[in-house]
């Protein structure tokens, strides 16, 4: 680090693009689709040598089709908007350099795993209220299309609930259909 | 057209204007020889790359996607 123009936009940068890296491995894209570089303004050598070395390793992945993957690029997408995906991601640097109000450090580690749980969180409820756009459906329904466990997706629900993003619909048979909040007309 | 055979890569560059870009300058002044294969978009601060451009990057159909800062 260091060399920042703004003394530590590149380790905000990085720090954002961690959260990136870990929900693009969760939707099956892989990290490897992204880097993260730090050079200065005289390295154009280094500059080369990056774009060399990263141009290399998309090779050798296959050609990104969006199209294949247009259910988790949407999730991670409505994930990363989340304002507390957004409000833990901004307070990061903070929280764990200068402390709370209360003066208060978090070590690195356990923040990380905080967001990495609220990562994981956010996208999974986003997987399921992007499927529930389609219209009500049940449990069964929804984990199929969201390869979530069925266990999950109940849980997932529970919570999406309770923040009314998603409500309980009503029967169909003796299965219970559940409907995302206002998107639904009917 | 066979795609397979010659699969050139499409990158989403975000540089720095400060470092990264600069760089870029200097690797492109001193004549030294990179892949065409990123799309360059300047920034003026790494930090101000938003997680969700990333994602619209991958959206939009490039293959990867590089931040330089």
């Amino acid at each position: 680090m260091g060399d920042c123009h703004y003394q530590d936009g590149n380790v905000h940068l990085s720090k954002h693009m961690q959260v990136v890296e870990y929900l693009l491995d969760l939707a099956g894209i892989g990290r490897d689709r992204m880097a993260v570089r730090w050079l200065s303004a005289a390295e154009g050598r280094r500059f080369a040598e990056y774009v060399k070395e990263f141009s290399e390793t998309t090779r050798q992945l296959s050609p990104f089709d969006p199209r294949k993957f247009e259910l988790p690029l949407a999730a991670v997408w409505d994930a990363l908007t989340t304002s507390r995906l957004r409000w833990l991601m901004g307070i990061e640097l903070q929280i764990i350099e200068k402390g709370n109000v209360f003066k208060e450090k978090i070590q690195e580690k356990d923040y990380w795993h905080l967001l990495q749980k609220a990562a994981e969180d956010e996208y999974h409820n986003a997987l399921v209220l992007e499927v529930l756009k389609e219209g009500a459906q049940s449990v069964r329904e929804i984990a199929l299309k969201t390869g979530l466990p069925v266990y999950s997706v109940s849980l997932r629900l529970g919570e999406l609930e309770r923040r009314h993003k998603a409500k309980f619909r009503g029967y169909d048979g003796n299965i219970s259909l559940f409907s995302s909040m206002g998107t639904e007309a009917a | 057209m066979k795609m397979d055979e010659i699969y050139e890569p499409r990158i989403l560059a975000f540089l720095c204007n400060w470092c990264a870009y600069a760089g870029a300058d200097v690797a492109g002044v001193s004549r030294l020889q990179y892949p065409s294969t990123i799309r360059v978009i300047r920034t003026m601060c790494s930090g101000r790359v938003d997680p969700i451009y990333v994602v619209q990057g991958l959206k939009s159909g490039f293959d990867s996607i590089l931040v330089c800062g």
